[in-house]
């Protein structure tokens, strides 16, 4: 087996040689678990690549694929693949929700990607009339069933390292989903560093995943990695996982897995969900690498994780803490394997106050407990940069906390058709992760954002989507509405606020209409509010431009000041004059400079 | 063990209610996460003990634009019927 860099059609082709390992999906309905070995998933995806061949789709187009089953999805992926079309997955319409955003949220990722073809299963195609009507350049929406028993010819395409492989567009947001480019070169180059070095991945190592594929994580992690290494991997599909956490761990079990991945949020509801006495049945002697990303890591759930798994031979060790983005990929960094979760206690008050990392002792002062990441992978580096270093020049010492920023061949050349975000995105030729950190001897260590970015339950929210429902409720002014996420990240869930302004004074009707901004937010995107606040017209703070400043009401709202601006009117427009008055100086003194 | 609809809609009632933190009066056109506060996460534990209740499947894709209480009750009675476990309520 090569592990050199390769194609994942390259790495497909290759894995045809292989009879004994290959996926395995587990179908709750069916309550049966079909197995393809490598090599019949090579011929089935010859299928699927030649049926879209059929519908006239060339190498380089995009294909949406909205397909709830894990099967179909990656036959139908890989089949993409083939034929050289770039696939754009889109997550499928959640249960007990209403569609409305979905729709608007599909219809924008479509547009964007300019696909000429939504594959999708039967059942959803009816609910997309709006999306067919809605996109240009979309010229059918076609039903999975209609191509499992193709026989329609495939003509092999050449793919090349520098091809799109596919572009993974940022879940959970009806504003602004931008979709980064991954190209083969991205994904081999990452590949190869996650599974060699971050989990020293051998013949022997099979993995369980209830992911969802159409995230980095499920599909770069346990579809792509195992596909090029041939590992085998059964998939349970998320609901499962979401409605029965147990089912995740008895899989693991039952086929003796090594190797499966949560974000925090989901051995967090393990040990919330399962009752002892399903733990009696387990055996995780197996698992070796327990590995959690995709949201902050908070220790104490993963100590609660391994203690209460303990005595079905859940190692503590296994827990590997990892670091990554779809824009670097998948993975930026892995933590050295067996040595379970390793944190450090940093003093709260010099992190925020000098904006550095300095070890404390929880006794003497307020301490935050901050887990290590690992190191970033050979031939990539991560540095700590100030927000402001716009040229990535001045890399800051260890322990300073600032921007963390990544370069190397895992870093995605940019987002689809966005050139102005493109730009924004990158720092000189460093990514800006958004994330806030620091660095010691090389471990990465994350302990915030300067992303507006809400992460609850390892999804990621827009604050405008909670916003634009907010605005719309009568009473609320318009585009006067700002969404938070707040609380210590570290130590606890995101507590998610809603703050808005209104001109009504009755209190009776501002308390009905906090039950309506609460309601319209729950009901669109199914996260729970934990407060919304009433202000009066004008005390929300704003840029001299007027752009809303999110970060800054968070930040009033955490030490209470929010509720003091009764009306901010008259001292923001005092603030402006100051600030007109001081550019003014600003600009005279640069006239000054500019003379001499 | 076969439902009639009165049984569905008390034993749909009384499990989404062991969920429901809000403190609200539950009927048909209860809203599961706008009005009962049933987060996404806990919505599918909901789900999960629905079936257990009714020893159904609920795919997901028979909850797409599910989001009152009477439309979960409604999804529940579809199921029963392609299982043949629903019974035919007779009227007074």
């Amino acid at each position: 087996m090569s592990s050199s860099i390769r194609t994942v059609v390259q790495a497909l082709e290759d894995a045809a040689d292989s009879v004994h390992t290959g996926f395995r999906f587990i179908d709750e309905s069916k309550k049966s678990e079909p197995f393809f070995t490598y090599r019949d998933v090579e011929r089935a995806t010859a299928r699927y690549a030649g049926a879209m061949q059929a519908m006239g789709l060339k190498k380089g187009e995009r294909i949406t694929l909205i397909l709830p089953k894990n099967q179909d999805f990656v036959f139908a992926f890989l089949g993409a693949l083939r034929a050289g079309i770039v696939p754009v997955p889109i997550y499928p319409p959640a249960g007990l929700r209403k569609l409305g955003g979905y729709l608007q949220n599909t219809l924008h990722v479509v547009r964007k990607s300019g696909a000429r073809v939504v594959l999708t299963d039967g059942s959803i195609r009816r609910l997309l009339g709006t999306v067919q009507s809605g996109a240009p350049d979309l010229q059918r929406i076609e039903a999975i069933e209609s191509l499992h028993d193709s026989r329609e010819p495939f003509e092999p395409e050449k793919i090349s390292l520098d091809d799109h492989c596919f572009l993974q567009f940022t879940s959970g947001s009806t504003s602004a989903p931008k979709g980064v480019i991954v190209s083969h070169r991205n994904i081999a180059a990452n590949v190869r560093r996650f599974m060699e070095d971050g989990l020293e991945v051998e013949t022997g190592d099979s993995g369980v995943s209830w992911l969802p594929l159409y995230h980095d994580m499920g599909l770069i992690g346990f579809v792509l990695g195992p596909l090029f290494y041939q590992n085998t991997m059964t998939y349970l599909p998320p609901i499962l996982f979401l409605k029965r956490p147990v089912r995740w761990l008895e899989t693991i079990s039952r086929l003796r897995a090594s190797i499966s991945f949560g974000p925090n949020f989901a051995y967090a509801l393990c040990v919330k969900r399962i009752r002892d006495a399903d733990i009696e049945g387990l055996d995780l002697l197996s698992w070796r690498v327990a590995g959690c990303g995709a949201e902050p890591i908070r220790a104490c759930d993963l100590d609660a994780f391994s203690r209460k798994f303990a005595p079905a031979g859940f190692d503590r060790r296994a827990m590997l803490p990892c670091y990554g983005m779809a824009e670097a990929t998948l993975a930026i960094s892995f933590d050295r394997l067996g040595k379970g979760v390793r944190t450090e206690n940093v003093d709260a008050d010099v992190l925020t106050g000098e904006l550095k990392a300095r070890v404390a002792d929880p006794g003497r002062c307020r301490v935050i407990e901050v887990v290590n990441c690992g190191k970033t992978f050979e031939d990539h580096q991560v540095a700590v940069f100030a927000p402001e270093d716009a040229a990535s020049e001045k890399p800051l010492p260890d322990r300073a906390i600032g921007e963390l920023r990544v370069r190397g061949p895992s870093v995605t050349s940019g987002y689809f058709g966005e050139p102005e975000l493109t730009k924004e995105a990158f720092a000189g030729d460093w990514l800006r992760t958004g994330d806030v950190g620091y660095i010691v001897d090389g471990d990465i260590f994350i302990c915030g954002r300067q992303k507006e970015l809400i992460i609850v339950n390892g999804r990621n929210y827009y604050p405008q989507d909670l916003e634009w429902e907010a605005s719309r409720i009568d009473g609320v002014r318009k585009g006067n509405v700002i969404a938070f996420g707040t609380g210590k990240p570290l130590e606890d869930r995101e507590r998610v606020v809603v703050a808005f302004e209104t001109s009504v004074s009755d209190h009776d009707v501002r308390e009905t209409l906090k039950q309506e901004v609460r309601k319209a937010v729950m009901r669109a995107t199914g996260l729970s509010i934990d407060d919304v606040v009433d202000l009066d017209a004008g005390v929300l703070p704003k840029t001299s431009s007027g752009k809303l400043r999110r970060n800054e009401t968070r930040r009033l709202y955490e030490t209470g000041e929010l509720f003091k601006r009764t009306s901010a009117r008259r001292s923001d427009a005092i603030g402006i004059a100051k600030q007109i008055v001081r550019s003014q100086i600003a600009y005279a003194r640069g006239a000054l400079l500019m003379k001499k | 063990m076969s439902w009639t609809h009165e049984e569905v809609v008390i034993e749909v009632r009384s499990v989404v209610a062991e969920h429901s933190e809000a403190d609200v009066d539950i009927t048909e056109t209860s809203e599961l996460v706008a009005d009962l506060e049933i987060d996404s996460l806990a919505v599918m534990e909901v789900v999960a003990d629905l079936e257990d209740r009714f020893e159904i499947t609920i795919d997901e894709s028979e909850l797409q634009d599910v989001v009152t209480l009477g439309e979960v009750v409604a999804a529940i009675e579809n199921r029963l019927e392609a299982d043949d476990k629903l019974k035919e309520t007779v009227s007074a």
